[in-house]
């Protein structure tokens, strides 16, 4: 398979965050960077104290460009937390974002396996090494980009619906505001004097 | 309302309905049926000489059917736009309207529906909500005694522009009422009924409380509540106000109203929390705080648009913190009441929001979209070998697979979710999704269960709910077997059953199948998908003689931390409740089952090499020297 950035080889490289005391307080990031280096493909598996903070991800990118990585497991937190950080810092290294796979081995590990240490650690080398065999498999992807159409419709022509319309209108786009009623207006033109301000409510 | 009708760049469709839309972000295109106003608008001027001339009278939906319009009428006076339009139901046709429409020859007969379609590239929906009709609540009389109406009904009876003028009568004998009761939470905060809080009535309890007072200063005022809720800035100042003026607020939730014969005067039964007691008062009118309840046909514009529908209907955004106007579907925004009761204020900064959210859209000259989509790999596909097929244009949610019989199916790219249905649905393995190869899911699948796989609990999550339950669970520290190995999908849709089989035959103590509720889903009905394909298997497991536990099917949310943990630990208790050798002769009795059911999975490219690795990794025996760390 080929690498991203011209390579032939697929040279993988790991990143083991501390995250302070949340992961290292729980399991020793070293014991698994060690164990992460002896993965196929693995050519560099470092730990660091914040994979996300600016020390973390210049580290990141010195090492692919140092070392030619074309893949990068990031082990550390929720995808839903830092994908898309992680994402962009192999895109700025000049990796496409898509080689980037990440283990979670704080919310789905150390934070829940706090008082079982050693069953932790397994569980995040096991992870890390998941995350590895994923990545041996990434291909670069592009995102899919699709022409628009510079109209906007809006259905519903009460109050969210008529303010929504003149906001767009007021923007510059063509908006058609669809109403299945003879009217626009929706319920607040049938209602008497409105709170908070107690005008009328047309 | 006006200012939309003169904006160069709105163009108001009144009497217009959505049928149809097709396309996908920046592409849509939408059907829509102009229903025949049988006037024509750029001809008619609004001046009512045809109303005036017509001799039917039938109920005006918009005086919520308490006064009347013409056959040939408008809804009110403000309408925008002033056109008038015949209710060809009832209209008998006498033409004396056209003889008085005279020149401006503005009515036509023969006026048909018309299907326009427009090309769209953002959509927001506004479609508001409905009035609970209370008569479903027996007890409060709704439709038996003239003298109890609704909120609404109040409104217009109330009103300057309403049909009595703004003299407020009472509908049994048109006397001016003396007293009024007012009644919060009828139909909502109410098991049998709607179980949520409407939002706004406890509000406009206070108002039309107060407005009837600064009317009628000698009117006795109480208003029944269960709490009293007003949380926006400014509102508790009014409530305040409100009680300063006189006006008697109860705590109790009435039981029952009753009506005497004689004078139509009302009686409501209560209990009433300051007293300690059940009370019974008199009043003249009781005015019913109706439930805001979600548009009838909001499972129509639901399925027509793509988006889903929260459990009590409601429209449902994409996330409730981070993406509050966003729909599922990209390209479509949620303002106002649709997407849950709110009031005017809300209602509006929605409106704003939601524009500027399709304006992000529109005024891209392109719009990115994540490649994370399926594809076909055509010499795979047996339709492309003029073979009966289609199972995965049935998988789809979002119609984007394109289907001729003899040829392999086409993905409309920009469509395609990114699911992964069809994908696992598709019995030849002719799909895959970018990201989410088989050969990436399976190499993940044979690492996690590379050492002591009988100990392990493989768990399949989806990206939005489970993954999301299982990181709360961490976030809440809740303590659950480390046995669990996860991994990630983005919808349950993508579990395919081989994976499932290979874990078991690679020994797996146990394996769960994990996504969002039904109605959580983030790809409309992908977790139906999964979940039939899940349902399924567990039947084939138990009359193989599976243990039962060993496989198992949870719905668990983002919110539901708590659920994670326990599954898991429950899981586990099985996996203890089993002894040792009982589970190895189980999982070596059932392997050759599994390796039947897995087959296919072997034909996939690159699935050998993912195997491999594995093998090679299984913990603590990685096969290369330890890099330079
Ligand atoms: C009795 C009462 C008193 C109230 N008093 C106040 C008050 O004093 N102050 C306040 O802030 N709020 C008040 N409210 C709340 C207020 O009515 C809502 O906040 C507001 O109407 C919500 O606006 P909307 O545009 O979201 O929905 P709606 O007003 O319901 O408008 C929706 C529009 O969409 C149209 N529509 C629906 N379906 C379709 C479709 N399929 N295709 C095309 N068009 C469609 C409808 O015909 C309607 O015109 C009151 C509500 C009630 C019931
Ligand atoms: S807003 Fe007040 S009256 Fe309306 S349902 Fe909620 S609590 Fe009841
Ligand atoms: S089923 Fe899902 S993955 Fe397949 S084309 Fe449809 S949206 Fe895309
Ligand atoms: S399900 Fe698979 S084999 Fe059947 S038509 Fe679709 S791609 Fe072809």
């Amino acid at each position: 398979m080929v690498g991203d950035n011209g390579n032939n080889e697929i040279r993988i490289g790991v990143f083991l965050c501390h995250c302070g005391s949340n992961i290292a307080g729980v399991v020793d990031p070293r014991e698994i960077a060690e164990y992460a280096a002896t993965l196929p493909n693995v050519v560099r598996s470092v730990d660091t104290m914040y994979a996300c903070a600016d020390s973390g991800q210049s580290l990141i990118k010195e090492e692919i460009q140092k070392h030619n990585l074309n893949r990068v497991v990031v082990s550390a937190c929720s995808v839903r937390m830092h994908e898309p950080t992680f994402r962009a810092v192999v895109k700025e290294a000049g990796l496409n974002p898509f080689l980037m796979e990440m283990a979670n081995i704080r919310e789905q590990c150390t934070w829940a396996h706090g008082h079982h240490p050693e069953e932790a650690l397994e569980k995040a080398k096991s992870l890390t090494a998941a995350a590895v065999a994923k990545a041996r498999f990434l291909t670069p992807l592009d995102m899919i980009k699709v022409p628009v159409t510079q109209k906007a419709m809006v259905v519903g022509g009460g109050v969210a619906g008529i303010n929504a319309a003149l906001d767009l209108a007021d923007q510059g786009v063509e908006t058609i505001l669809v109403e299945k009623e003879p009217t626009i207006g929706g319920v607040m033109a049938q209602l008497n004097k409105t709170f908070p301000t107690m005008d009328c409510s047309i | 309302m006006v200012d939309a009708s003169r904006h160069p760049k709105v163009d108001v469709r009144t009497y217009t309905e959505v049928e149809r839309v097709e396309g996908f972000v920046g592409n849509f295109k939408a059907q829509l049926r102009e229903k025949a106003r049988f006037v024509f608008e750029d001809r008619c001027n609004g001046c009512g000489d045809c109303a005036e001339v017509c001799p039917i009278e039938v109920p005006n939906y918009f005086e919520l059917n308490i006064a009347p319009r013409k056959a040939i009428d408008v809804a009110m006076s403000q309408s925008v736009p002033l056109v008038y339009n015949i209710d060809m139901d009832s209209c008998i046709e006498c033409y004396q309207c056209v003889e008085a429409c005279g020149e401006l020859d503005a009515i036509d007969f023969s006026m048909e529906d018309k299907l326009v379609w427009e090309d769209i590239g953002s959509i927001v929906i506004a479609t508001g909500f409905n009035h609970f009709d209370p008569s479903a609540m027996t007890e409060y009389g709704y439709g038996r005694f003239p003298n109890v109406i609704t909120a609404m009904e109040m409104e217009r009876l109330n009103n300057s522009a309403g049909p009595t003028g703004g003299n407020l009568i009472r509908p049994s004998d048109g006397k001016n009422p003396e007293s009024i009761a007012i009644i919060n939470c009828v139909g909502s905060r109410d098991k049998r009924f709607n179980p949520s809080c409407s939002n706004f009535c406890c509000m406009y309890a206070i108002k039309n409380a107060v407005l009837l007072k600064q009317a009628y200063p000698d009117m006795e005022l109480s208003v029944y509540y269960i709490d009293i809720r007003t949380p926006s800035k400014g509102y508790e100042e009014f409530y305040d106000r409100a009680r300063k003026l006189g006006i008697r607020f109860i705590q109790g939730r009435p039981g029952l109203i009753t009506e005497d014969p004689e004078t139509q005067n009302v009686f409501v039964h209560s209990e009433d929390r300051d007293l300690g007691r059940v009370t019974e008062r008199e009043y003249d009118m009781v005015m019913l705080n109706q439930a805001a309840i979600p548009q009838p046909d909001a499972d129509t514009i639901s399925s027509v648009l793509n988006i889903t529908q929260s459990p009590g209907g409601w429209f449902m955004e994409y996330h409730p913190k981070l993406r509050p106007l966003d729909t599922p579907t990209d390209g479509i925004f949620l303002a106002g009441a649709c997407q849950g009761p709110k009031d005017i204020p809300s209602s509006v900064a929605q409106g704003a929001g939601a524009a500027a959210r399709a304006g992000r859209v529109v005024h891209s000259e392109e719009w990115e979209i994540e490649p994370t989509v399926a594809v076909v790999w055509e010499d795979r596909c047996i339709s492309a070998e003029g073979k009966k097929c289609g199972v995965c244009v049935r998988a789809c949610p979002y119609g984007s697979i394109l289907y001729e019989e003899g040829k392999a199916p086409e993905i409309v790219t920009a469509k395609c979710h990114g699911c992964g249905g069809c994908v696992a649905e598709c019995p030849h393995n002719a799909i895959t999704q970018l990201h989410f190869t088989d050969a990436q899911i399976l190499a993940q699948i044979q690492t996690l269960l590379a050492d002591k796989p009988e100990e392990k609990i493989l768990a399949f999550r989806c990206h939005w709910c489970s993954y999301g339950g299982a990181d709360l669970a961490g976030v809440s520290h809740f303590d659950y077997s480390a046995n669990e190995r996860g991994l990630r999908v983005m919808c349950s849709a993508r579990m395919d059953a081989d994976f499932i089989y290979e874990a078991f035959r690679l020994g797996a103590g146990a394996v769960l199948f994990s996504g969002c509720h039904p109605q959580d889903c983030h790809y409309i009905t992908g977790q139906r998908v999964g979940a039939k394909r899940a349902k399924r298997m567990l039947k084939q497991f138990e009359r193989v003689g599976m243990t039962s536990g060993r496989f198992r099917i949870e719905w668990i949310s983002a919110a539901e931390g708590d659920k994670y943990a326990r599954v898991v630990n429950e899981m586990q208790d099985v996996l203890d409740s089993i002894p040792e050798e009982e589970l190895q002769e189980e999982i070596e009795k059932l392997q050759p089952y599994m390796e039947k059911r897995a087959r296919r999975m072997r034909e996939v490219p690159q699935i050998e090499e993912a195997a491999s690795f594995a093998e090679k990794i299984a913990l603590g025996h990685g096969t290369q020297d330890p890099a330079s760390t």
